[in-house]
């Protein structure tokens, strides 16, 4: 990743702030087209944040964001159809909506209908169990289920980068890593990824590089697997000791 | 047993006029969160809209009841954007929205009071209320007929929207989650104006047959009360609900009015509620509040 070339996603001194409370202070990174970067760091340092500011959810305070060297707009809807999209915090499917009317509402902005079966083809084929459950609500599935349904909602809008907040959060380790596994796959295919996530290892052994936050300040930014074998990192979040898994 | 049959059909036909209202009323409620008091003001700008086109345009019916479905839905539109609109981008607390409703609900019926005058007045005999035999069991109007047909066309067409229709999967989804809707890349602003268009629109409906039913004068409005109270009993927010507590508390009124006493209605009304509060605060068809953050 050192070729010069530009980034896909580059947010610039990004400053965020709930009244008086500065939640995501100076905040750079970069995201280069085919990568997979992730932001950790532990409950409270500005994460979410930061991903709702990128999609203009949250109003940002300072602060430049750029895709593909274009500015990126301020709000949502915009955001969406440039070419982002968000998995959001908590995975917040639409309960009384139907599986396939969740995807549905994913694909939103596009009217090129023959692409979006293409997609929905796609969706299904990472994961199979969203296919049989096409018809079902989706507040009745479970929750491993209901994050893979955020994600492929989150890939129906078929975006440039997609933004995934926590996709592990309240799950069982073996349903972690089969969505783990899905989403390097949907990078494989060819989709940028910006990852945030409390659960460290997983999400710096799926990135190529990452980002380090507490309370709202960019603490250290490196490859992933450097930052795996930092001492400090790994005395901070990764629970010390067991060095590989 | 001919009064008995008769009283159901002008209670479900009362019960149609008071859905076509609630479901207006309830629809902004499961997107916004806020009691839109405004909503009456939206059946008397359809009712005069309705009325001057045929006074004084000399239109049909169809001409005119099409530009006070338009109209009171863009009116709709209109007080969302100057009133509503200001205090959503800055708040998130709705209790402003809702005095702010209060607000426009009396600006309405005063700009009413000054454009048209207080006085009573009688909507053109474009709406047939001849009686009519139902297989000899009992003796109707044609305007009751009518108006329960006019209601289950448009919430027919409302159901129609909502499932088959990119924008209505949208409202959907937004009654759910508005903000979850927006990242999914619909244009909230756009969506709202379409829900309140949309709720104009039924409520000018209603308010043509109100203004037939009884006549049409600026604080007709005051009767989307009764509409609140249905929709609150059916369950704020739900569609369904806010249709099957409509045609209950027609029912209500209309039962006893034909068989205790026609000043009793409100009475029996207002009791329906305070039950309903008491037994099932949530109503018939209420959405978990809890769920909703």
């Amino acid at each position: 990743m050192t070729a010069p070339r530009p980034p896909l996603l580059s947010v610039r001194d990004l400053c965020v702030s709930y009244g008086a409370i500065k939640a995501v202070k100076k905040v750079s990174l970069d995201v280069f087209a085919g990568e997979i970067v992730s932001v950790i760091g532990a409950n409270g340092a500005g994460k979410s944040t930061l991903m709702n500011a990128i999609m203009g959810d949250v109003r940002r305070e300072s602060g430049d964001i750029f895709l593909d060297g274009k500015p990126l707009a301020r709000r949502s809807f915009q955001v969406v159809a440039q070419g982002l999209s968000l998995s959001p915090e908590g995975r917040k499917v639409f309960a009384p909506l139907t599986v396939m009317e969740n995807l549905m509402m994913g694909a939103f902005p596009r009217r090129d209908r023959h692409a979006i079966d293409d997609d929905l083809k796609r969706v299904f084929t990472l994961f199979p169990r969203l296919e049989e459950r096409r018809q079902q609500y989706a507040g009745t599935l479970s929750g491993g289920e209901q994050q893979m349904l955020a994600i492929g909602r989150a890939l129906m809008s078929r975006p440039r980068v997609l933004l995934l907040d926590e996709p592990s959060l309240g799950l069982a380790p073996i349903i972690i890593k089969e969505i783990f596994r899905e989403l390097k796959l949907i990078n494989e295919q060819g989709t940028t990824i910006l990852l945030v996530e409390q659960n460290a290892r997983q999400a710096l052994l799926l990135s190529h590089r990452a980002y380090v936050l507490q309370t709202g300040n960019l603490l250290k930014e490196g490859l992933s697997s450097d930052l795996l074998q930092d001492p400090d990192i790994e005395a901070a979040y990764l629970g010390g000791g067991h060095k590989k898994p | 047993m001919g009064t008995f049959i008769q009283q159901i059909i002008n209670g479900l036909s009362l019960g149609s006029v008071y859905a076509l209202i609630a479901v207006g009323y309830s629809l902004v409620y499961s997107i916004l969160l806020f009691s839109n008091f405004a909503h009456g003001g939206f059946l008397v700008i359809g009712g005069y809209i309705c009325y001057y086109t045929l006074n004084l345009m000399g239109t049909n019916i169809w001409v005119a009841g099409f530009a006070a479905l338009v109209g009171a839905g863009f009116c709709a539109v209109l007080t969302e954007r100057l009133a509503y609109k200001p205090i959503r981008e800055r708040t998130s607390v709705t209790l402003y929205l809702l005095i702010a409703s209060m607000g426009m609900s009396i600006v309405i019926e005063n700009i009413f009071v000054i454009v048209a005058g207080g006085r009573f007045r009688a909507l053109p005999p474009v709406i047939p209320t001849t009686p009519v035999d139902l297989f000899g069991l009992a003796t109707t109007s044609a305007f009751d007929l009518l108006s329960l047909v006019a209601a289950v066309v448009f919430l027919g067409g409302l159901q129609l929207f909502l499932t088959r229709t990119k924008w209505g999967l949208a409202i959907r989804a937004a009654a759910y989650d508005l903000r979850v809707a927006g990242l999914m890349g619909v244009n909230v602003g756009r969506l709202i104006s379409i829900v309140f268009f949309v709720a104009g629109l039924l409520a000018a409906v209603g308010g043509i047959f109100l203004s037939v039913r009884y006549t049409l004068y600026p604080q007709l409005g005051m009767i989307t009360i009764k509409a609140f109270v249905a929709a609150v009993i059916g369950g704020l927010g739900s569609l369904p609900g806010a249709v099957v507590g409509s045609l209950i508390l027609g029912l209500a009124e209309m039962l006893t009015a034909g068989f205790l006493s026609s000043q009793l209605r409100d009475l029996v009304v207002f009791s329906l509620l305070v039950i309903t509060l008491i037994v099932r605060p949530s109503g018939l068809f209420g959405k978990d509040i809890k769920e909703k953050v």
